[in-house]
């Protein structure tokens, strides 16, 4: 049977009836707030057999794990691996990914004495996937050499796993600063490199994926010095596109498995949309409320559950809220565990081990915990807020009952239009394709992060690619900052440095702030932030949260990128003030967009952190404001914008106001539905309205909050004959993230859709979910905010 | 050029890096885009050849000065029986005195030995021979005359080589693609006598401290070991040559040094 089968004995589950008789509770009870219902049932395995050629050894050990055959998606990955095609096998969370992979590299190593290099994005997975090795070796009494390969590794053990390593399981990050840096004391294992494994692929987006597409183009790079050329086996949860984002990871064909054949327990998913407060605004109870209420009400019902928060301030909040319940007692081991990033690691190894021994009865987590992280069984998963992509929805449920029991999801609705959406459209669930992972590996400052570490793992020679790409101009660049030696057609490292100490994979560029706990005259490093939310998070007198204790920031000192915070007891969080400003510097391409007209270019942003405001706990009211003094944060990125001329706005607004109101509308809809279609995180993609012509007017000073922030503070009022606003999406990162471009491309779809996203919604003058909270008195019909949104994208729409 | 590297560090100092792009102090040569380019570049090689008339001892290769020595060396004995410094009896004329001086501390592969010095005893002669590259692209040809320089047999001695010297030399051969000469050939690496002997009797145990303390001599007008990169960047740049010559009898002095030491330490016991 396949080797999820011997976890079955080793848990007490909770029994099936327990579970259905407590979504039969809530469903009667909440029947209004429900908007769907969605089981997934039980489903049996389908199964192939196990390769003939496998060595006598290796099958005894699959036989003595009780594995006599394999699921279907197994065998084939062996097939096309062992044929050696590069693989991706993108299916649900707990199919048996693993063997997909251990199978080929354990064959290989058992009779080629070939090697492996497994990359997983966290240590803890490492340690996880290390322990299954060697238990599959000890099982068959294979001796095959496998080892972690990571900053936890004591120094005295890494020549023993340079040198002897069959299997090395390590991390990207190790990779790109332990390993790459040091190829000769790896050159054993780069010169026999048959397989290079990486899991969790979907979450290598963005920018770490980015990162990781040039760290393996690096990776190419120095296996070729050593004449290898290692297959890729790639695993994945389920994506859209898993086989355009391997092959764009790697940079070679990949072949693409994606039908599971691994049997599922019964799955539950309730759809849960808090109830409407006030009709006439269209303002629902918080999800944060609703989420709070079901998870008291599992964890009596005794059922472990699991909560995912959208931030990490969220992750505080509810850990707060949840203990102030269960954990009145300090003296008491906790029942509930918050879990993030930032927390130090031994905090967070703790609290998985707490989980994984049934000590604790929820955790309240961000998506840190989304990956493959073993914390054991779990009854219930509850998602406060959409996750901004269907895949990440599945990811998260899937941490209910990966061990074939009957599980429960919950996704609790905000206010914010794409949970509206997702909740009010069950169906989008079961018919919507899964999310496409996107990365942009030749953003211009991650590619010259990395032509600058591969100079110094190897010269380049003149006319030298780097994947694809001709890298000769940032050669010219870093030679001409000094840190390469340009000679005779070759360039060559020539700094006293190690460039891939000062590369952090996980952000365009590292300039982490550390927090600094001084209560009591001590010293103790509490948390780390990075660079971009520093000046949203840590502020002088901002509350920040660890663990739900909360911390008052003292002093932030921005150039040595450290905040001193002390304990505090105040009953208020703190939430920033900000505004934006925004100016084109370089159109790369236009379009007529219906009476307007679309672009899409490079442009300044230019964010102000005005102050805070002070939110007291559970009543949310309003108990003060704060002044902020910090520098404006500069970005240059890449955006897509639409404008109106003077004359078309002056038809149809009365003043500036009006028209600004509208834009207002309008971006609110068009950031939803560019998410929906780019499939990318709401974080990911920011809108604002500014001026339309940065050539005549000074910048913009209208601020339009970036992202899901709304709206916050006065606007400036001026004259519409001066000021032409403009729509703008872009990208929240340094040199952009390659978004604009393909949204430029679907402009067209993109009004479409939002016309049809505010037509249908079923509010009367414009709500949270279609052009965002409308404030103030009800205006004379056809004025609303939602029919002049309206006016605006129907303007906007081709004829 | 200017605009590409002027927009690069601009998005590095949004992204929160201040310091990550160097801005360029010194001029390179290969990398200008201007249409006199290949006349300042024959002026460069022209200055780069009389930067290298300027320094002691033959090209031997084209980037590649060799420089040898023959000093005479007051040694505490003339052979070392030494059981107490756990080697075999050794012959003086397998000693290999071995000292580099590399273009950075960072180590890893970016980081190259642009002197390689070896010193060999004929009591009371010593002879020094050191390698000196004056281009890059002759990194090749040092690796291979320091390998065919080597006696059989070597026992080489160093100091801090272990951890320093040696692997560093064993990753130039490899990114080479040249086979390592050093093999298993016995090893004394005499930082570590010296740290059982006197961690705890001297303030540190860096060669120049066993100099003083052990032989009674102070080194004048030495250029430290940790300038040495930046003299050699200097001269690749410039042209400009006093630095380089200095780095030379820096490493020179050191090798004599690890003989003395050496004789020393076997007469301490």
């Amino acid at each position: 049977m396949p080797a999820m089968d011997r976890f079955a004995s080793a848990e007490t589950p909770s029994p099936a009836w327990a579970m259905t008789r407590w979504i039969k509770q809530i469903k009667a009870r909440y029947e209004d707030r429900i908007t769907g219902h969605l089981v997934l049932a039980a489903r049996s395995g389908e199964y192939a057999e196990i390769p003939g050629s496998l060595p006598a050894g290796l099958r005894t050990a699959l036989a003595a794990r009780g594995i006599r055959q394999l699921y279907v998606h197994q065998r084939q990955a062996w097939d096309a691996a062992t044929a050696g095609r590069h693989v991706i096998i993108a299916t649900p969370t707990a199919s048996g990914k693993t063997l997909c992979y251990n199978l080929p590299v354990m064959d290989a190593a058992l009779r080629d004495q070939a090697k492996a290099l497994y990359l997983f994005p966290t240590k803890a997975l490492a340690q996880d996937q290390l322990a299954e090795l060697l238990a599959l070796n000890q099982a068959g009494d294979l001796g095959v050499r496998a080892a972690t390969f990571d900053g936890d590794t004591p120094s005295d053990m890494r020549t023993a796993v340079r040198l002897g390593g069959d299997i090395v399981v390590s991390n990207p990050d190790m990779l790109h600063q332990g390993m790459l840096p040091h190829h000769t004391k790896w050159a054993r294992l780069f010169e026999s490199l048959r397989y290079v494994v990486i899991d969790e692929v979907h979450s290598y987006r963005g920018i770490f994926g980015s990162h990781l597409a040039n760290v393996l183009r690096r990776l190419k790079r120095i296996c070729a010095f050593y004449g290898s050329d290692p297959i890729f086996i790639l695993c994945s949860a389920t994506i859209g596109n898993p086989r355009q984002h391997a092959e764009a990871l790697i940079g070679a064909p990949v072949e693409a498995i994606t039908a599971s054949g691994a049997p599922q327990g019964e799955r539950h998913m309730l759809l849960w949309n808090p109830p409407v407060v006030n009709s006439e605004l269209g303002i629902r109870a918080s999800a944060r409320s609703q989420v709070t209420r079901l998870a008291r009400m599992a964890i009596r019902a005794r059922l472990k559950t699991l909560v995912f928060a959208p931030s990490r301030l969220m992750v505080e909040v509810l850990t707060k809220y949840l203990k102030d319940v269960f954990d009145p007692d300090p003296r008491k081991p906790a029942r509930i565990h918050a879990y993030r990033g930032g927390y130090l690691p031994l905090t967070r190894r703790a609290t998985e081990q707490a989980m994984r021994a049934g000590c604790l009865d929820g955790i309240v987590s961000t998506s840190a915990l989304e990956l493959g992280v073993d914390i054991g069984a779990l009854d219930v998963a509850l998602l406060c807020g959409y996750p901004g992509s269907i895949a990440g929805c599945w990811q998260r449920l899937g941490r209910a009952g990966r061990r074939q029991q009957p599980s429960l999801g919950i996704l609790v609705a905000s206010s914010q239009p794409l949970d509206q959406y997702v909740v009010q459209h069950p169906d989008f669930f079961t018919s919507a394709s899964p999310e496409h992972a996107r990365i942009a590996p030749d953003q211009p400052l991650i590619l010259l992060d990395h032509i600058r570490c591969a100079a110094f793992e190897l010269p380049f020679v003149a006319g030298e690619r780097f994947g694809e790409l001709d890298a000769s101009d940032y050669l010219a660049v870093l030679a001409e900052a000094g840190i390469l030696h340009a000679e005779e057609g070759r360039y060559d490292w020539i700094a006293d440095s190690y460039p891939a100490q000062a590369v952090n994979l996980r952000s365009v560029a590292d300039g982490n702030f550390v927090v600094i706990d001084r209560t009591e005259g001590k010293r103790v490093v509490l948390a780390e932030v990075d660079y971009g939310s520093a000046a949203l998070t840590l502020y002088e007198g901002a509350i920040y949260m660890v663990q739900s204790q909360p911390f008052q920031v003292e002093e932030l000192d921005w150039t040595g990128r450290k905040a001193y915070v002390t304990r505090t007891h105040a009953d208020y969080y703190t939430d920033a003030i900000d505004y934006t400003k925004l100016k084109v510097l370089a159109r790369f391409g236009g379009s007529k967009a219906g009476h307007g007209s679309c672009y899409h270019g490079e442009v300044h942003v230019v964010r102000h952190v005005a102050g805070y405001k002070k939110i007291r706990y559970y009543s949310h009211e309003n108990i003060g404001y704060g002044p902020v003094n910090l520098p404006d944060q500069d970005l240059h990125t890449t955006a897509v914008w639409w404008q109106l001329s003077r004359e078309v706005l002056l038809a149809h607004f009365a003043d500036s106001a009006a028209a600004l109101d509208a834009f207002q509308g309008a971006s609110h809809a068009m950031h939803t539905v560019a998410t929906l279609v780019m499939m990318a995180e709401a974080r990911d993609l920011v809108r604002t309205i500014a001026d339309g012509q940065a050539s005549d007017a000074p910048g913009g000073d209208v601020a339009g909050g970036p992202g899901i922030r709304d709206e916050s503070g006065s606007t400036s009022e001026p004259a519409l004959q001066t000021f032409m606003p403009s729509l703008y999406l872009y990208d929240p990162y340094p040199g952009g993230m390659g978004l604009s471009e393909p949204l430029f491309q679907r402009q067209r779809e993109l009004i479409t859709r939002a016309r049809a996203l505010v037509e249908d919604c079923t509010c009367a003058e414009g709500c949270p979910s279609c052009v965002g909270p409308v404030i103030g008195d009800p205006r004379e019909p056809g004025r609303s905010r939602k029919a002049q949104a309206l006016c605006i994208l129907g303007l906007l729409a081709a004829p | 050029m200017n605009t590409l590297h002027a927009h690069l560090v601009r998005l590095a100092n949004q992204a929160g890096r201040s310091a990550s792009l160097p801005t360029h102090s010194e001029s390179h040569p290969g990398c200008f885009e201007d249409p006199t380019r290949s006349r300042l570049r024959a002026l460069l090689a022209q200055r780069h050849h009389a930067a290298c008339e300027d320094l002691p001892g033959v090209a031997i290769a084209p980037g590649l000065q060799f420089v040898e020595t023959t000093d005479t060396v007051l040694l505490n004995g003339t052979a070392i029986a030494s059981g107490r410094l756990a080697v075999d009896p050794i012959r003086c004329s397998q000693l290999v005195f071995l000292d580099t001086e590399t273009t950075g501390l960072a180590g890893g592969t970016g980081t190259k030995a642009f002197i390689v010095g070896v010193a060999m005893l004929t009591p009371p002669q010593i002879r020094i021979r050191q390698w000196l590259l004056t281009r890059m692209a002759a990194e090749g040809a040092l690796l291979q005359s320091v390998a065919e320089a080597l006696p059989p047999n070597p026992v080489l001695v160093t100091y801090n080589g272990k951890s320093y010297d040696l692997p560093l030399l064993r990753t130039r051969y490899r990114m080479n693609r040249l086979p390592e000469p050093f093999g298993d050939a016995q090893h004394l690496d005499l930082l570590h006598p010296v740290r059982r002997r006197y961690r705890n009797v001297w303030p540190n145990c860096r060669l120049t401290t066993a100099e003083t303390r052990l032989l009674g001599t102070v080194r004048v007008g030495d250029l430290p070991g940790s300038e040495a990169p930046a003299a050699w960047r200097r001269f690749l740049a410039t042209g400009e040559s006093d630095g380089v010559r200095r780095v030379l009898l820096h490493n020179a002095q050191d090798l004599t040094s690890l003989a003395r030491v050496l004789f020393a330490l076997n007469a301490v016991g």
